[in-house]
C-alpha cells in the first residue's frame, strides 16, 4: 500500500469521526416544551402571534424586545430578544430563534426571519402612491 | 370580450428580444454539436467552422438580448414585468446595471455574457483545443439559455414551463383589474431596485463574482476536452493560466461579497459561514487544489487524475452552488438566497448533466489516464503539495456536508414526509472548530514544502541548508508570533497554534523568496499568495477574537432577566447632545440631516486614554434610507472609521418608532393630549404635566412656565418650505421647567395658509417631552377683520408728531427707500417706499414700525404692519411728493391677549438613536492578506503568458 493511500484512509476516518461528532451541533427545531425540559440552547421555529403585544421601547431599554411566538405545536410563549427590534419584523412569515428557556420566558440571542420577498406580494403601485390589488 | 387595445405599449423590443433568446438557444445547440463533432474527425475543418459560426450567432443573439433589456430598462417601459419589478422613475441611471442583474434572469444573462467573452478569446487562443473546449462552453450556454427561454413544453392543463423569460409583459404575468384600462401604463410606476442594493457594491460585486463563476468553465472544458481527445498531458500547460485567472477573480469576487457585508450592510462582519458564502468558497478551494495538482502534474506527471477530478469538480460545485442559492432549498438557513421561481427542476437537471456526463467520461477514461507506478518520495515537494490538496479537498467536504443539510433534509422528507429536518444550532462555532485545523495544516505545509524540490529522492545532501532555512523561518515566526500574540491578547491554545502556523507561513515564504528565489519576480505570485494566506489568518484571529462591541452595556440594564448574559446587550441609547461614556470613548449624538430619502445621524467620538485624557476626536455618520413614501425604513447603513491598526464600525439599530413608521407617527400625533393655553405678552402661564411612573404607580407633577416672546410673520420651520403667496405665522414661545428656570427652550410653531388650505407645523421640545402647535383660530386673533378696525387717516411731514390718545404719540421719522416687509418681494418695475413710524408711550418706551407703499403695474398697494404688543395697526396710503407729506391710516386697538396655543406634555421625546459600535482590530491585515492571496494568483498568470507555449500550442 502506498503512503498516499494510508494518508487518504486516515483522512476518511477523521472525516467520518468529525462528521459524526458534528451531529452534536445539529438539532431539530425544538418546541417550547422541549426547550423547557432540556434547558439547553435550542433552535425554535415558529410564527409570530400577531394578536399578542409586542414591546420594544428603546428609550427604556434598547436591548429588550419582547413578543409572542407560536411554536410548531401551537404553543404560545413570550420571547425576549436581547437586541434591537429588527426591520420588517411584523411581516415575517416564519421566525427561527436560537436561545433557551429562562423560567417561563424564552430568551433568544439570535433570530432569523423569513420574510416574503419584496416583489412577491404582487402589488401594483399606482402613480399617486396609492396601492391597488 | 373584445381584446383591449392598449395605449402606449412598446412591443417591438420584446419581440426582437424573444427572437434573440430563441436564436441564441438554437445557435448554441448547433455550435455545441458542431464543435463536438469536430473532435471525432480532426481532418474535417468544416465542423469547426460551423461551430465557430454557431457560437458567433449565439454571441450576437445574447448580446442583442442584453441590449434590448437595457433599452427597455433605460426607457422605463413598465409594460415589461422585469422593468416594472426592478426599475422605477426615481432610480438613477447609474443603477440600471445593478437593476439588470438584480433578478435571476438578468444574472443568468450576466453569466452568459462572460462565457461569451471567454469563449471568443478561446476561439482565437486555444488552438487545437478549440473543438472540445468551445463545445463544452456552448453546451453550458445551451443550459443557461434554457433558463431564460420561457417556453411551455407538453400539452394539457399543466405544460412544463422551461425557463423564466425576462421579456414577459406585466399584463401577461398577473391578473389585475387595472389591465381592463387601455391606458394602464399612464397609471403604474415601477417597483425599483431594492434600496439595500443601491450602492456601488451592487455595481461591482456581481460582475466580478460572475466572471469568477464563468471562468471556472475553462478548466472544466479543458479537462473534458483532454479526456475526449485522450491527450492527457497536452492540456496541462494551456489550462494553468486560465485556472490561475479563475482562482484570482473568483477569490476577489468572494472577498468583495465579504467587504460589502462588512462595509455597507449591517451584518457586522465579513464572513458568517452562511450557506451562500460557503458554497462560493468551496469551488474556490477545489480550484486551488486543482491548481496545485496541475503544477505537480506539469512537473512530475504525478497527480494527473486528481487534476482532472478537481477541475471538473470546481465547475460542478459552481452549478451546485447555483442550484442551492436559486432553487429556494436553503430557505430559512440563509440570509441571502433567491426565492423560488419554478426553476428548481431545471437547475437540478443542469446539475445532474454537468455532474454525470463529465463524471462518466472521467470514470470511463480513468484507467487510461497515466498514473506512474513509482510513488512520490516523501522528501519531494509534490508529495507534500499533494497532501495539501487533499487537506483542501477534505475541508471542502466538511463545509459542503454541513451546508447541504437542508438538501439532505429535503431528500429524507421526500421518502418520509414525517421526517423532521435537522439544522445546525450555532453555525459559526461549528465551522470554525474544524476549519481551524485545516488552516493550521495548510499553513505548515505551504511553509515547509516551498523549500523542497520536485522529484527529490533524498534530503541528505542538502539537509544542513534546508534545516537552516526552516530553522530561520521558524525562529522568526516564533518571535514575531509571540509579539502578535501579546497584541491579540488571547491565549486559547488552538488559536495560539493557528497564529504560529500563520506567522510561519509568512516568514518561511518571505525567507524562501529572498534566500532561494533571490527576489526573483517570476515566482512572486506563489510567494504573494502564501504570505497573503498567512496575513489573512492573522487578520481573522485579531479581528475575530478581539471584535469588541464597545457599546455593550454590562452594568446598566443587568438583572432585567435572570441569567441574562450582559455581553449580548450590544446597543446603546443616545439622546441628542447628551454625551455617553462607553468603553474607551465618549460618544455624543449631535443631530441628523435629511437628504431626499437618506437620513444621516452624526455621532461624535472622543477617545479617552487610560489616564483620562481625551486624545482624538472624529465623527461617524451612519445613515438610514427611507422607503419612497417614508412609510418605513428600507435600509440601515453603517459608518466606519478606519485606522491602520483597527476599525471602528457603527450602525443604527433602532430609532424612535415615530421616526421609523409614518403610520405610527400619524396615530401618535392624533392621540396626543393637546390642551389649549392662552398666552399674552404680559404674563407667563403655568402648565402642569402629570407623569405616572408605570412600575410604582406614583405620580409626579411637573410645572412648566410658558410665555410669548414674539410674533414672527416670516417664520422658519424644518418641514416648511415657503412658497409665493403663503401667509405664514409663527409664535415664538418660551418654555421652561420651574425646577430649572435658567434652562429656557424656545420654539416657533408655525401655521400657514396656502390657497384654501391650512398647514400646521408643530414643534417638539424633546427635553420636556412637550409638543406645541398653533390652533386655527390663532389666525383670527392675529389677523383681525380689517373692516372692523376703526382706522383714521393722518397726514404727517417728516419729524411731525401726532398724539393718538393720552398714552401714545406717533412720530413720522422719514422715508426708507429699501424697506423690509414680509409681503414685499420686489419685482422689476416696482416703486416702493417705507414710512418709518415711531410710537412713543407716555413712559418713554418707543416702538417702531414701517408700513410700505408699493406701486406695481400702476396699481397702488398698502402693505400693512402691526405691533401686536400695543395693538397698533398702520398702512401707508399716500405720498405727496411736492410737500413731502405722507398719509397713514392708523388704528389703536386693545393689545392682543389670549393668543391660543396648543400644548401637549405627553409627547415623548424622540431625539435619540440606538447605536451599535464595534472595534475590529487588525481587520486591515485580513484585507491586505486576502488581497495579496488573490493578487498572487493573478500575478502567477503573467510568467505563464510570457512563455510562448502557454497559449495556443
Amino acid at each position: 500500500m502506498k503512503k498516499i493511500h494510508i494518508i487518504g484512509i486516515t483522512m476518511i476516518v477523521v472525516a467520518v469521526v468529525l462528521l459524526t461528532n458534528a451531529a452534536g451541533d445539529m438539532s431539530t427545531y425544538a418546541s417550547f416544551q422541549e426547550a423547557e425540559n432540556s434547558q439547553q440552547r435550542v433552535k425554535i421555529a415558529g410564527e409570530l402571534a400577531k394578536d399578542k403585544a409586542m414591546e420594544y421601547r428603546p428609550e427604556v431599554d434598547p436591548n429588550y424586545f419582547s413578543f409572542y411566538i407560536k411554536d410548531m405545536n401551537g404553543e404560545e410563549r413570550k420571547v425576549v430578544l436581547l437586541a434591537a427590534k429588527p426591520q420588517d419584523f411584523e411581516l415575517s412569515e416564519q421566525i427561527v430563534l436560537t436561545g433557551q428557556m429562562e423560567g417561563e420566558i424564552f430568551v433568544a440571542t439570535d433570530m432569523l426571519m423569513k420574510c416574503p420577498s419584496k416583489y412577491k406580494d404582487e402589488e401594483i403601485y399606482i402613480k399617486s402612491g396609492e396601492k391597488e390589488i | 370580450m373584445e381584446p383591449i387595445q392598449y395605449v402606449g405599449e412598446h412591443l417591438t423590443p420584446g419581440i426582437i428580444g424573444q427572437l434573440a433568446i430563441t436564436l441564441g438557444f438554437v445557435s448554441a445547440l448547433f455550435s455545441a454539436i458542431s464543435y463536438f463533432s469536430s473532435t471525432s474527425s480532426s481532418s474535417d475543418r468544416r465542423w469547426l467552422t460551423m461551430g465557430k459560426v454557431g457560437f458567433g450567432i449565439h454571441s450576437i443573439s445574447i448580446l442583442s438580448v442584453i441590449v434590448v433589456m437595457f433599452f427597455i430598462m433605460i426607457n422605463r417601459y413598465y409594460e415589461y414585468q422585469y422593468v416594472w419589478a426592478h426599475v422605477s422613475d426615481e432610480l438613477p441611471l447609474k443603477y440600471i446595471a445593478s437593476a439588470f442583474w438584480e433578478g435571476q434572469e438578468g444574472s443568468f444573462l450576466l453569466w452568459m455574457f462572460w462565457n461569451i467573452v471567454l469563449g471568443i478569446i478561446l476561439i482565437f487562443k486555444s488552438g487545437k483545443w478549440e473543438g472540445p473546449v468551445l463545445g463544452t462552453i456552448a453546451t453550458v450556454q445551451v443550459l443557461l439559455n434554457s433558463m431564460i427561454l420561457g417556453v411551455y413544453i407538453g400539452f394539457g392543463d399543466n405544460p412544463y414551463k422551461l425557463g423564466s423569460n425576462p421579456l414577459l409583459l406585466l399584463r401577461d404575468t398577473m391578473n389585475a383589474p387595472i389591465f381592463n384600462n387601455a391606458d394602464y401604463l399612464a397609471l403604474i410606476k415601477g417597483n425599483g431596485l431594492n434600496p439595500l442594493l443601491q450602492n456601488y457594491w451592487m455595481t461591482i460585486h456581481p460582475p466580478t463574482l460572475f466572471l469568477g463563476f464563468s471562468s471556472t468553465v475553462v478548466p472544466f472544458a479543458f479537462a473534458v476536452g483532454a479526456l475526449i481527445k485522450k491527450d492527457f498531458h497536452g492540456w496541462l500547460s494551456p489550462v494553468l493560466p486560465w485556472a490561475l485567472f479563475s482562482g484570482g477573480i473568483l477569490g476577489i469576487g468572494i472577498l468583495m461579497g465579504g467587504a460589502w457585508a462588512y462595509e455597507a450592510l449591517t451584518f457586522g462582519g465579513y464572513w458568517a459561514w452562511d450557506p451562500v458564502e460557503n458554497m462560493s468558497l468551496v469551488p474556490w478551494l477545489i480550484l486551488v487544489a486543482g491548481i496545485h495538482t496541475n503544477l505537480i502534474a506539469k512537473a512530475t506527471q504525478q497527480s494527473l487524475r486528481s487534476t482532472f477530478a478537481f477541475y471538473l469538480l470546481t465547475f460542478i460545485l459552481i452549478v451546485y452552488s447555483t442550484f442551492l442559492t436559486r432553487s429556494g432549498v436553503l430557505g430559512d438557513t440563509s440570509v441571502h438566497a433567491f426565492t423560488e421561481m419554478g426553476l428548481e427542476n431545471q437547475l437540478l437537471l443542469f446539475l445532474l448533466l454537468v455532474t454525470l456526463v463529465p463524471g462518466g467520461i472521467l470514470i470511463w477514461r480513468w484507467k487510461q489516464v497515466p498514473n506512474p507506478e513509482k510513488e512520490e518520495p516523501t522528501s519531494s515537494r509534490e508529495f507534500w503539495m499533494f497532501i495539501g490538496t487533499l487537506v483542501l479537498f477534505f475541508s471542502s467536504i466538511l463545509i459542503t456536508a454541513s451546508t447541504s443539510l437542508p438538501v439532505y433534509n429535503k431528500i429524507r422528507q421526500a421518502f418520509n414526509p414525517a421526517y423532521i429536518g435537522e439544522v445546525i444550532t450555532d453555525p459559526i462555532p461549528h465551522y470554525n472548530k474544524y476549519q481551524i485545523w485545516i488552516a493550521v495544516f495548510i499553513a505548515f505545509l505551504s511553509g515547509l514544502a516551498q523549500f523542497l524540490r520536485y522529484r527529490e529522492n533524498s534530503l541528505t545532501s542538502r539537509w544542513r541548508k534546508l534545516s537552516i532555512d526552516w530553522g530561520v523561518s521558524l525562529v522568526i515566526a516564533i518571535l514575531l508570533g509571540g509579539v502578535i500574540l501579546l497584541w491579540i491578547d488571547t491565549f486559547v491554545w488552538q488559536y495560539t497554534v493557528l497564529l504560529f502556523a500563520a506567522t510561519f507561513v509568512v516568514t518561511s515564504n518571505f525567507w524562501y523568496w529572498i534566500k532561494i528565489l533571490r527576489w526573483n519576480t517570476k515566482l512572486v505570485g506563489s510567494v504573494s499568495s502564501h504570505i497573503g494566506f498567512g496575513l489573512m489568518i492573522i487578520g481573522v484571529l485579531a479581528s475575530g477574537l478581539n471584535e469588541n462591541i464597545i457599546t455593550s452595556n454590562s452594568f446598566l440594564m443587568e438583572g432585567v432577566i435572570e441569567g441574562d448574559d450582559a455581553s449580548l446587550r450590544n446597543n446603546v441609547l443616545l439622546f441628542e447632545d447628551t454625551p455617553v461614556n462607553i468603553r474607551d470613548f465618549q460618544i455624543t449624538y449631535k443631530g441628523d440631516s435629511l437628504d431626499v430619502y437618506t437620513k444621516t445621524y452624526f455621532v461624535d467620538f472622543i477617545k479617552i486614554e487610560e489616564n483620562g485624557d481625551t486624545s482624538e476626536q472624529f465623527t461617524l455618520a451612519p445613515n438610514i434610507l427611507y422607503e419612497k413614501d417614508f412609510s418605513k425604513i428600507a435600509a440601515y447603513n453603517p459608518s466606519t472609521k478606519r485606522y491602520f491598526g483597527y476599525d471602528i464600525f457603527s450602525s443604527i439599530t433602532a430609532l424612535p418608532q415615530v421616526e421609523m413608521e409614518a403610520e405610527f407617527k400619524k396615530e401618535k400625533e392624533a392621540n396626543l393630549n393637546y390642551k389649549t393655553q392662552y398666552l399674552s405678552f404680559e404674563n407667563e402661564i403655568t402648565v402642569y404635566d402629570t407623569v405616572i411612573n408605570e412600575t410604582t404607580g406614583s405620580e409626579t407633577i411637573n410645572e412648566f412656565k410658558v410665555f410669548l416672546k414674539g410674533i414672527d410673520r416670516e417664520p422658519t420651520h424644518p418641514e416648511y418650505s415657503p412658497e409665493q403667496g403663503d401667509i405664514a405665522l409663527g409664535l415664538e414661545v418660551g418654555i421652561y421647567d420651574i425646577k430649572a428656570p435658567d434652562k429656557i427652550y424656545y420654539a416657533t410653531p408655525v401655521i400657514v395658509i396656502r390657497g384654501q388650505l391650512l398647514y400646521g407645523y408643530p414643534v417638539q421640545i424633546n427635553p420636556l417631552n412637550t409638543k406645541i402647535k398653533l390652533p386655527d383660530d390663532v389666525l383670527d386673533i392675529i389677523f383681525p377683520d380689517e373692516s372692523r378696525i376703526p382706522y383714521r387717516e393722518i397726514k404727517l411731514k417728516k419729524g411731525e408728531r401726532y398724539p393718538i390718545n393720552a398714552t401714545y404719540t406717533v412720530t413720522f421719522e422719514g422715508f426708507n427707500r429699501s424697506p423690509q416687509h414680509p409681503n414685499l418681494q420686489p419685482k422689476e418695475g416696482d416703486i416702493y417706499v417705507g414710512g418709518q413710524l415711531k410710537i412713543t408711550r407716555n413712559d418713554n418706551v418707543n416702538f417702531w414700525t414701517e408700513p410700505v407703499f408699493l406701486i406695481r403695474d400702476n396699481q397702488p398697494y398698502f402693505l400693512k404692519t402691526q405691533i401686536e404688543k400695543i395693538g397698533f395697526h398702520s398702512r401707508f396710503i399716500e405720498i405727496d411728493p411736492s410737500t413731502e407729506t405722507a398719509t397713514f391710516s392708523i388704528a389703536l386697538e386693545p393689545p392682543i391677549s389670549r393668543i391660543p396655543v396648543e400644548i401637549a406634555t405627553d409627547s415623548l421625546r424622540y431625539d435619540y438613536i440606538v447605536l451599535e459600535a464595534k472595534v475590529f482590530p487588525g481587520i486591515n491585515l485580513f484585507w491586505l492578506g486576502a488581497t495579496l492571496m488573490m493578487l498572487g494568483l493573478l500575478l502567477a498568470v503573467i510568467p505563464k503568458l510570457k512563455k510562448k507555449y502557454a497559449l495556443g500550442s
